[in-house]
């Protein structure tokens, strides 16, 4: 199809404008973590770019003190950044592997025709409506701020995900092979294991990416289940005001950018696939 | 749409040999739903209870009975009936929908034109698509972040807008809720426009063509040929934004912690408040529960909706 030239340059007007607003709160992010204290607000004027650009803020949540810095932390990023790792790996294994074996007897074995909707279900309600009794059995059970309890609790809210995403790839697999292997004489677990799974290995790898994603990104329930030892990055870093007294927004930015890193790059990676995994599999790209 | 109404088909044949592998398939299968079962019942049946017991009582955790002694400060219906009367969970009710009904049709109309916009390949389309869609993979709460430094008084908006640094936007009682909703579509029309493109890109593009060549305008197309092909996926963009923003929370709570006063105050950041700030929690339990009853109904109606339509 032929695209005339104006309205091409139109086509790059809107696209421009609208990466530009896209891309706006990012660099003020990026770049005020870069930024010494006094250009962190634009009293001495507006600059994108630090004049004086410094390690000192990573340099901070890191080792918690920096030079020319009064103040220090007696909480450095390690704990917290250790812990985000920690569960959200957790979690994701948790979710991946039950929701795999599970959908996969969905789609087989035509099982529990419930399931899918009743999974589902536990994406609609806010956390916070049925948050009171898993806090009281969390504490009964002495999960609370541990990382089994962080893991447990990511894997069950991140579940309906890898449920979906996994029963679409199971979809698109023929049954014809899995009976090839059958009359073969393979076992059910063979079948499943030796045959099935190898195929939808791409589709498995999307799966724990993009349920690591989401475990990442939470921030509700580390609040609501942890205090000390297991607090996650998001946690720690709308803490991190609170705790000194003062605006410490270079340090801020820096533990947003290091938060905020993971997830874009898994993101894009499995970019082909996210529609699929958001839409709990309704829609394919 | 079909995917989520329809259940799941039993694509094994059944006939002769493989009715009895079907068969076996389903003790086999037994195992492999399992674990799933079991974290299910364990998040779903027994907090289920326990809320319902706890809603009825006024057990805090700062009494220092232990939960399942709450039958000793019984309520009754207590719990039930002032939540009706409660004017915080109104006011919440109303600014949780505020939210949904600006918020989400602004995602919607962005999302369509920059789906347009990328319907047909131009040079750097792939950069410009990843540059798109970043916003929705960032962690929320940096994205309350982001926003929370923009929006300050000495912040760049300001400086860009001519506004005197004591200009406030988080801290006035109008702004704040601007600013929240402003950052909630920046970093969710990225999902409208990924599914609505995805949409889009699925509308047969002979048909299209065959359009153009009859004269069709492009305005004319896209409400004549793309729009009613993309009626499911516009549902289900919808449907989900919706659902997402009543549970709105990382954002507001960073960014104002629901204030100033109540001013940004929504239904996730009322219960978290009375959760932990005034630890009410049979309360809490009670608002929750009457919170779920509804979504239920309401996600019911909808998907008997949806099924009616699509048989």
């Amino acid at each position: 199809m032929k695209v005339s030239p104006s309205s091409l340059v139109l086509k790059y007007f809107f696209v421009l404008f609208a990466s530009a607003i896209v891309l706006y709160p990012l660099i003020w992010m990026v770049t005020m973590a870069f930024k010494p204290y006094p250009e962190w607000t634009t009293v001495a004027g507006l600059t994108w770019l630090p004049k004086n650009p410094t390690w000192q803020n990573f340099e901070f949540i890191f080792f918690g003190e920096a030079k020319g810095l009064v103040v220090s932390l007696d909480r450095t990023i390690t704990g917290p950044f250790i812990a985000s790792l920690v569960t959200s790996i957790c979690g994701t294994i948790i979710a991946v592997v039950a929701g795999t074996l599970s959908s996969y007897a969905c789609v087989r074995f035509g099982l529990a025709k419930t399931l899918p909707l009743s999974v589902l279900q536990l994406r609609l309600f806010p956390p916070l409506a049925v948050m009171i009794p898993v806090m009281v059995m969390w504490a009964f059970l002495g999960a609370v701020d541990t990382w089994w309890g962080l893991s447990l609790i990511y894997g069950i809210v991140t579940l309906p995900f890898a449920f979906w995403l996994m029963k679409t790839f199971f979809d698109e697999v023929p049954i014809e092979i899995e009976d090839a292997a059958r009359v073969a004489g393979c076992s059910y677990w063979r079948v499943f294991y030796r045959i099935t799974l190898p195929i939808v290995k791409p589709g498995l790898a999307t799966c724990a990416l993009f349920v690591f994603i989401l475990n990442w990104s939470d921030y509700l329930l580390a609040l609501l289940l942890t205090q000390k030892d297991w607090v996650t990055l998001p946690v720690y870093m709308a803490t991190l005001t609170s705790a000194m007294g003062g605006q410490m927004y270079g340090m801020k930015a820096a533990l947003g950018v290091i938060a905020a890193i993971p997830p874009v790059v898994f993101g894009l990676m499995i970019q082909k696939h996210l529609v699929r995994g958001l839409t709990f599999g309704a829609l394919k790209q | 749409m079909t995917d989520i109404t329809k259940e799941p088909e039993n694509s094994t044949n059944k006939q002769g040999y493989w009715a009895s592998v079907a068969r076996d398939g389903k003790k086999m299968g037994f195992w492999f739903i399992l674990p799933t079962i079991i974290l299910l019942l364990f998040i779903v049946i027994f907090p289920l209870f326990m809320q319902l017991y706890l809603s009825v009582t006024w057990w805090t955790p700062l009494e220092g009975i232990p939960w399942y002694r709450a039958w000793e400060v019984f309520s009754w219906g207590d719990n039930y009936v002032y939540q009706f009367t409660d004017e915080r969970v109104w006011g919440a009710l109303w600014r949780t929908i505020l939210i949904m009904v600006v918020a989400v049709p602004a995602q919607f109309f962005l999302g369509m034109s920059l789906a347009y916009l990328f319907m047909d390949n131009f040079p750097g389309r792939k950069i410009f698509y990843s540059i798109m869609l970043t916003p929705m993979m960032i962690v929320p709460a940096v994205v309350g972040l982001m926003f929370y430094l923009l929006f300050q008084g000495t912040g760049p908006i300001n400086v860009h807008l001519g506004l005197p640094t004591t200009f406030s936007w988080l801290t006035d009682v109008n702004r704040a809720m601007i600013s929240v909703i402003i950052a909630d579509v920046w970093q969710w029309t990225p999902l409208m426009f990924l599914i609505l493109l995805a949409g889009m890109l699925g509308v047969p593009s002979d048909q299209l063509m065959a359009a153009k060549l009859l004269g069709g305008s492009n305005w004319q197309n896209f409400l004549k040929i793309i729009l009613p092909r993309m009626k499911a996926v516009i549902i289900i963009a919808l449907v989900l934004r919706a659902v997402e923003c009543f549970k709105i929370f990382d954002l507001v709570y960073i960014m104002t912690k629901g204030g100033p006063g109540v001013q940004t105050e929504t239904i996730s950041v009322f219960l978290y408040k009375m959760t932990f700030g005034e630890f009410e929690w049979s309360y809490v339990a009670a608002l929750g529960l009457t919170i779920l009853f509804v979504l239920s109904i309401l996600a019911a109606k909808g998907l008997a909706y949806i099924a009616k339509k699509d048989g």
